[in-house]
């Protein structure tokens, strides 16, 4: 699944935001966009999942514009920071709600509660499950439809040790079936573990684009990294 | 122990500030001091008492006398029928309609829409005072007095309430729903499936709405009250369930969180319903009412469970409720397309 970025920008004051990105992302790539605090990662991850419209610039998803969300919406699946669920309504509730949505089979909530480990806790409200339960309901809604896009923003943050491996195993085990990932990251090992390629937004503007071999003795990587 | 008080407090105003609750702190003394400045000076700024005599009736020549030639307190319209007088008197282009009483020479039929409304008291009162100066203490010109609205006092009060059950889930409960799956991030969780702006916005417009039809239809059935023409009535509750769910909606995409929406819906809740519900008291409120939606409900509703009143007379009530229910369903839409807030 071929992603072109087009100019893509997004300013939300003098210092903050996107400016013009131009990039290509191939099918089955595993990409990790790095950067500072501040640095553009999410906005960036946001506007590929319209979370966020760009101020100008298209991003053409399998020769398909982006501008028409309900054509790509299939194709693209969005695991936030902090997962956004109906914490009022159980785990079982919330898939099926979002199965409806992307009309797909019951059957598929029952794969999906297998894959992630979650039968035990179907009838549970989200609210009173830990952090690392809820991220995988989370991941688990994104992959409803069977996307072959998957965007993670940061997904490990604030999660235990082996929840992190978890979390590593899965995304390992989605990019050998063939998805194109994107992911956000602050963490040097998470980009030596997973990323085929890297990303590198400072203030706004891609500062490196290539493989982690060439990131880690790159001088951007010095400059800016390191202490 | 007192300086984290001090912090936490002035942290809690400051909450309050950002969340721009204050502003209820500051507007509502100023809107019910403002609404009771119109209440008030209504009655001097009612400069005539409007009445109505039929063209062909014959009155006693001592009352005619006395109601043409007190030109400051009267204005005197001659209507060709009693229906048009009481048609006049439904319109509110006349307080009150004079009909010779049948029984007694010196008697007068009072017809006014309420029998304990300002309008008829100071018609009484007037009269009361004319005669006194007149012919001193005497039987009391006004016989008796009809009232064109049906249902005792409580029947009287029931669109009041039932603005206020429209207005509640319009913009208490619909902008807080809206802002909260803005601030929860769900409601871009669910942009993120297939589903179209336009069916969210929609789904949403329907649960307003049977929330609205739930708590009328309680109302109904455990008030049982007699509704003159129920398809005019059930078209006016529909047609304002539709308007006031929609302008909530609107109300919750101008906010970015549920405390603001919360606010936000009061501001609009109050000066919807307080000069609607009080406009029968005074002629300035009525005069401001007019250009409020909620107004466009409640008097068609007051008029068909009062007055038998039916949709074919009220027709352009119906319409600018459902314009209004349009323009901002609309609106919400534009806001929905450009992520406003989210």
């Amino acid at each position: 699944m071929l992603i072109e970025i087009h100019n893509l920008t997004k300013v939300y004051d003098a210092d903050r935001g996107l400016q013009p990105i131009n990039l290509t992302i191939e099918t089955g790539e595993l990409v990790a966009v790095i950067g500072h605090n501040g640095a553009g990662k999410s906005t960036f991850l946001k506007m590929l999942a319209s979370w966020h419209l760009p101020d100008s610039g298209e991003v053409i998803i399998d020769g398909i514009d982006l501008k028409n969300r309900v054509a790509v919406a299939r194709k693209i699946g969005f695991v936030p920071e902090v997962p956004n669920l109906f914490e009022f309504f159980s785990v079982e509730y919330n898939l099926k709600i979002f199965a409806r949505l992307f009309q797909v089979p019951f059957l598929r909530i029952e794969e999906i509660l297998q894959e992630f480990d979650l039968g035990n806790f179907r009838k549970n409200r989200v609210q009173i499950l830990s952090k690392g339960l809820r991220q995988r309901v989370s991941i688990g809604r994104a992959l409803l439809a069977d996307p072959p896009i998957l965007l993670f923003d940061e997904p490990t943050s604030g999660l235990d040790f082996d929840m992190t491996k978890e979390i590593y195993r899965m995304i390992k085990t989605f990019h050998a079936a063939g998805k194109t990932i994107i992911f956000t990251s602050h963490r040097p090992e998470e980009i030596k573990t997973l990323a085929t390629r890297v990303i590198m937004l400072h203030q706004g503007n891609l500062v490196f684009d290539g493989p982690p071999r060439e990131y880690f003795q790159s001088e951007v990587y010095e400059k800016l990294c390191l202490l | 122990m007192m300086k984290n008080i001090m912090t936490l407090t002035f942290n809690d105003l400051a909450i309050a500030f950002k969340n721009k609750t204050i502003f209820l702190i500051i507007f509502i003394p100023l809107f019910v001091f403002f609404s009771l400045k119109l209440v008030d000076s209504a009655p001097t700024d009612i400069k005539k008492i409007r009445v109505g005599l039929i063209q062909d009736a014959i009155y006693a020549p001592v009352i005619l006398q006395t109601i043409v030639s007190s030109d400051g307190i009267f204005t005197v319209s001659r209507v060709s029928s009693e229906e048009e007088g009481k048609s006049w008197v439904k319109e509110k282009r006349l307080d009150g309609l004079l009909l010779p009483a049948e029984n007694r020479e010196n008697g007068l039929i009072l017809v006014v829409l309420e029998k304990g409304s300002l309008q008829a008291l100071s018609i009484i009162e007037s009269f009361s005072a004319l005669q006194n100066l007149v012919e001193g203490k005497n039987l009391n010109w006004i016989a008796d007095i009809q009232s064109l609205q049906q249902g005792g006092i409580q029947k009287q009060t029931l669109p009041t309430w039932i603005l206020m059950l429209v207005l509640l889930v319009g913009f208490i409960i619909m902008p807080a729903q809206v802002a909260e799956e803005k601030e929860k991030k769900l409601l871009i969780a669910l942009l993120q499936t297939p589903m179209r702006e336009v069916e969210w916005l929609i789904a949403k417009v329907l649960s307003g709405m049977v929330l609205i039809l739930t708590a009328v239809i309680i109302l109904q059935v455990m008030c049982q009250f007699e509704i003159g023409n129920i398809p005019s009535y059930i078209a006016f509750i529909l047609v304002g369930s539709f308007c006031f769910s929609s302008y909530g909606i609107f109300l919750g995409f101008l906010c970015r969180n549920q405390a603001s929406a919360r606010t936000l819906g009061v501001l609009f809740y109050l000066p919807h319903l307080i000069p609607s519900a009080l406009s029968d008291f005074s002629q300035k409120l009525t005069s401001i009412a007019t250009f409020l939606p909620s107004y466009q409900l409640y008097e068609p509703i007051k008029n068909i469970l009062l007055n038998d009143g039916h949709i074919s007379n009220l027709s352009l009530e119906w319409i600018s409720l459902l314009c209004v229910g349009l323009l901002t369903f609309l609106f919400s839409y534009l806001l929905m397309k450009r992520r406003w807030l989210m």
